[in-house]
């Protein structure tokens, strides 16, 4: 049981991983992302992929919406943003994978920033708003711009080369995916012990009061929308590498709203809710087809599982929202506290 | 919610985690597999539902006969709501779950972004719902075939009736504007010029647009004398062809192979009478000719069937028909050979379903006839013979 | 310059406009007493749409009889929503709230796609077929004869709102909550009417939308638009949503004609980004003022 950690120098306040059983368990996670690959099978191979792109994702989104409190309804039109570029440049140009996810990012990144422009105008829901307007602009943008989009036919991406390894399925997919998340992770996690983090802190809280303490709004709320997109277009980079294919189609509004529900499903503000967050929304729809399976239905069970699938998401957000506001973060902590503090109770 | 009951729900996740860990592939060896994307959900949930149906029976059928060379066929499929992400999504997981040889795909859009994969695995011979231009060309589609004419043909079929019914009347096309509506719409724009006929109006419409009143306005103005539909199974037709008749518009109307199931084209009422289109099938309900498929369909399915399950039937029939060919070619199922077989069907008989033997020309099956609408007996009507596409 | 079309295509938007003002006034009235965004309008519009079309050929009640149930149905799930949903939510966050309607529009699409299919589906026709003209302009009747119940309702609504014990209530409870309180007015029963009315209206302006062109499940594709609607007129302002409606329904018919059909998405989404740099607040919304 751990009753309290006294901290004798300041990098050690600071650390992420203040504990030995916390760096521990940290280890045996790592072990267990390596070893994985080697157990499972092509199909969830397929899901971590999917869960990692998310993840990259909806981190970006909580640094927006969870930690500076700009609620966006526009982070699919960011994901389109990268997705596009890194095929456009694979595709016609060729150039390094990992150089493409940057570029990517860039362009994702400016795409951010214009969209942010109205942030020192408008706040709360107008912006949550203005951010709809740019998606479905954006989304007009993929589907006319036809020379460089390909329109509504969309644009194929040759898998991506590492080293001259063709990264063509799943489990040699996996080894980049994942680092790569892990470290966009760490940086997230490291923002927030810095100054740009606490100010992203700070004007969530009460902006107002934040820019009377001297942090200067606009450029602090752009670097934030800015950041977000950074985050958005490297998944969607990854995303069009791991589906080898881009339509305008692939960015509607729903997908920022269910990597809104993510963020705040696993929990607004924390690091670990946007993984949790995007772990979960991403397997419930593979939980809910097992379960249906197992159900006694006659017929063709197909036709019930996508509605039960709006369904369950529909009901997950409310449910969610009404029970337990602060996500499964929080579900998270009390069970570590549990843990912690056993045999007492919390 | 308490510790308790949150510690009860992770012990089942637990559990339940356990058990998905071992739901893994379990299939049968010395299978033959037919994978789908298939719209079951979405805006061509009509057609999807009944393409699946139609998948399914065939399969069901020859496995009663004894599957293909003795070896079983299983039908493994994904719901893909129309959407072109969610068919790519399918066919990922499908392929990885399953060692999949044949393929059914739901939309142009996926069979044109798939084509790559195809050509990288070399592993899959794909047919589907889309009958574009595009894929017609085994060069660029060498893994592809389509289960009719090609979408260019269709039209030209029709362009050729109306030149003969008609020299140099007006025609106007009305498109949706995706993939599927826009494939043939360049080349025709040609093919009209060729014939003497005049383009007078080009509509086109939002996917799954519900409010057509405007466009309907547009093409008032232009009062073509032949309206050709693309792109739509069967929104916003009806609201086209009523809102045109009410406003006193006297063109005939016309559609392609989607748009052409007697069930939609009856619901519209008297407007549709008259109602043209291309149909590389026989009804059904035709009980006219010798058509032992279609009456084994009759039997197990009593009732009318859609075109759109006919689709799904030709296409596991001609799927499974390339299997068995190069099964008995005593070759390895990849697809080079299975397209190899594709290309040795020559005078096929689909029993009766098309109503001539079947030869393949690229990657088409080129016969198609133009049927009308007669509503008054609800019946459709064919006006043409089976014509052979160029 | 074919002015007989322009005429012919300006009336058609109007129409349109008036379905929008419809639903925006729904809209409008949640936001006034309740301070909720409500994201899940357009399916509520689409509820309405589906129970109109359960209670004519399940229960093969004539059209009127059927229309009336529906809307009672909207009612009821106004309250119902209110109720299980909102309650809860009072003092929390904007953004909780918002995110929980989007969240009931999900549950309400997966409820039709079950029960219904998502096949698209036409109502019965109730609407009279024969051809409007106004001049030699033609008007679908279909849009006339839904312009004119629209406005109807609209009148009806206003003078409910001015004239009716509850209209005045609901009013006092959106300018000041604690002074509403102070008077003695039921303020959590001013918020289930302002629900269950907007509920009613919404039901009525799905089945008009319906009637027009078939139901669906992407029916709620509507809401976007009227989202634009009372953003653009203000999200607090009555008068903003009928004149919004109406500008917003006009536009969309001019571009889809003149530019493309292609366009005719963007239209309203171009106008939002336009209001948002000239007025972010509406046009005739009131603005926030934040204090520490």
């Amino acid at each position: 049981m751990r009753i309290g950690a006294a901290k004798a120098t300041y990098a050690a306040d600071e650390a992420l991983f203040d504990s030995a059983t916390q760096r521990c368990w940290l280890g045996v996670l790592f072990t267990a992302l390596v070893c994985f690959p080697f157990l499972a099978n092509a199909y969830w191979l397929y899901l971590a992929g999917l869960v990692a792109i998310n993840v990259v994702s909806v981190t970006g989104l909580n640094i927006l919406t969870g930690y500076t409190g700009l609620v966006s309804l526009g982070h699919a039109a960011f994901l389109g943003l990268g997705a596009y570029t890194v095929a456009i440049l694979e595709a016609r140009a060729g150039t390094n994978f990992l150089l493409n996810l940057v570029v990517g990012g860039g362009v994702a990144t400016i795409g951010g920033l214009i969209v942010g422009m109205p942030s020192l105008r408008v706040k709360g829901l107008y912006l949550a708003i203005s951010t709809i307007a740019a998606l479905f602009i954006l989304q007009f943008v993929f589907y006319n711009w036809v020379a460089v989009t390909g329109g509504s036919a969309g644009l194929s991406v040759p898998p991506a080369r590492l080293f001259g390894l063709v990264l063509d399925d799943s489990f040699k997919f996996y080894w980049v995916i994942v680092p790569l998340t892990v470290l966009l992770l760490f940086g997230a996690a490291n923002l927030f012990r810095t100054r740009i983090g606490r100010a992203f802190i700070a004007i969530r809280d009460r902006d107002i009061s934040a820019e009377v303490l001297g942090i200067p709004l606009l450029r602090y709320k752009l670097m934030s929308f800015g950041l977000s997109s950074f985050y958005a277009g490297v998944a969607g980079g990854l995303w069009a590498y791991f589906f080898r294919s881009v339509t305008p189609e692939s960015f509607p509004l729903l997908l920022s709203i269910f990597y809104l529900a993510a963020v705040i499903v696993g929990g607004m503000g924390t690091i670990l809710g946007g993984i949790l967050g995007a772990a979960f929304m991403t397997l419930v729809p593979e939980l809910l087809k097992l379960i249906v399976g197992w159900l006694p239905i006659q017929g063709d069970t197909l036709v019930i599982i996508s509605p039960l699938r709006t369904i369950a998401f529909g009901a997950l957000i409310i449910g969610f929202l009404i029970f337990e506001p602060n996500g499964l973060a929080e579900i998270w902590c009390r069970v570590r506290r549990f843990f912690h503090l056993w045999p007492f109770r919390t | 919610m308490s510790n308790s009951f949150i510690i009860r729900v992770l012990q089942l996740l637990g559990l339940a985690a356990g058990i998905l860990s071992t739901a893994g592939t379990v299939y049968a060896e010395e299978e033959i597999v037919i994978g789908g994307s298939i719209p079951i959900t979405g805006v061509f949930s009509f057609a999807g539902v009944n393409i699946h149906a139609g998948i399914g029976d065939y399969v069901k059928l020859v496995n009663d006969q004894g599957g293909v060379m003795g070896r079983k066929v299983r039908y493994v499929y994904e719901d893909t709501g129309y959407k072109a992400d969610a068919s790519v999504a399918a066919f990922k997981k499908l392929t990885s779950q399953n060692p999949v040889h044949l393929y059914y795909g739901d939309s142009t859009a996926f069979s044109k972004i798939i084509n790559p994969e195809l050509n990288r695995t070399e592993s899959i011979l794909m047919t589907g719902a889309s009958f574009a231009t595009e894929i017609n060309d085994p060069r660029k589609y060498p893994y592809q075939f389509m289960v009719g004419p090609d979408y260019q043909a269709m039209f030209a079929l029709l362009l050729k009736y109306i030149a003969r019914e008609k020299p140099n009347a007006t025609v106007a096309f009305v498109y949706s504007d995706s993939e599927f509506g826009r494939d043939p719409i360049e080349e025709n724009k040609k093919t009209v010029a060729n014939l003497g006929l005049k383009l007078v109006a080009e509509v086109i419409t939002p996917p799954g647009s519900v409010d057509v009143s405007t466009e309907v306005l547009k093409l008032r103005r232009a009062d073509p004398d032949y309206t050709i539909f693309h792109g739509y199974v069967l929104a916003p037709i009806p609201e086209f062809i009523s809102l045109a008749r009410k406003m006193g518009m006297q063109s005939q109307f016309m559609g392609t192979f989607w748009s052409m199931d007697k069930n939609n084209i009856m619901k519209m009422g008297e407007d549709a009478d008259g109602f043209l289109g291309i149909m590389p099938y026989r009804y059904s309900d035709d009980a006219s000719a010798d058509a032992p498929m279609l009456e084994k369909i009759r039997q197990i399915r009593p009732g009318y069937q859609s075109t759109t399950y006919l689709q799904g039937f030709v296409a596991a029939m001609l799927l499974l028909e390339c299997a068995k060919r190069t099964l008995e070619a005593d070759q390895e199922l990849n697809a080079k050979n299975l397209k190899a077989a594709f290309n040795s069907i020559k005078n096929f008989d689909t029993g009766g379903i098309i109503g001539v033997p079947v030869t393949v020309k690229s990657n088409s099956i080129p016969v198609g006839r133009i049927y009308k609408a007669d509503l008054k007996n609800g019946k459709m009507v064919p006006v043409s013979d089976w014509l052979t596409t160029e | 310059m074919d002015w007989l079309l322009l005429l012919e295509v300006s009336l058609a938007g109007l129409g349109t406009g008036g379905l929008y003002a419809l639903t925006a006034l729904a809209f409008v009235m949640i936001y006034k007493a309740t301070k909720v965004v409500n994201l899940a309008i357009g399916e509520m519009l689409m509820m309405g749409a589906y129970f109109f079309l359960a209670f004519s050929t399940a229960l093969q009640l004539p059209w009127w009889l059927a229309m009336a149930g529906a809307v009672m149905g909207g009612g009821l799930l106004g309250a119902v929503i209110e109720r299980l949903t909102i309650r809860p939510l009072l003092g929390k966050s904007t953004l909780s709230v918002f995110m929980v309607t989007v969240g009931l529009a999900s549950v309400f699409v997966g409820v039709v796609e079950l029960v219904w299919t998502a096949d698209p589906r036409a109502l019965p026709e109730f609407i009279p077929r024969a051809a409007v003209f106004i001049g030699p302009a033609f008007v679908a009747p279909k849009i006339f004869y839904s312009f004119l119940v629209a406005a109807a309702l609209i009148a009806a609504t206003l003078f409910v709102l001015r004239f009716w014990r509850g209209g005045v209530a609901l009013r006092a409870t959106a300018s000041d909550q604690v002074a509403a309180y102070a008077m003695g007015i039921n303020v959590p029963r001013v918020f289930s009417v302002a629900w269950i009315i907007a509920g009613m209206i919404a039901a009525l302006a799905g089945i008009l939308v319906g009637a027009i062109g078939g139901i669906s499940s992407a029916m709620g594709q509507f809401g976007l638009s009227v989202l634009v609607v009372v953003i653009f007129g203000g999200l607090d302002s009555v008068l903003g949503a009928l004149v919004g409606g109406i500008v917003v329904g006009l536009m969309e018919a001019l571009a889809g004609t003149y530019l493309g059909g292609e366009y005719k998405r963007l239209t309203p989404f171009s106008l939002l980004a336009l209001i948002l740099i000239v007025r972010p607040y509406g046009l005739f919304g009131t603005a926030e003022i934040e204090r520490l």
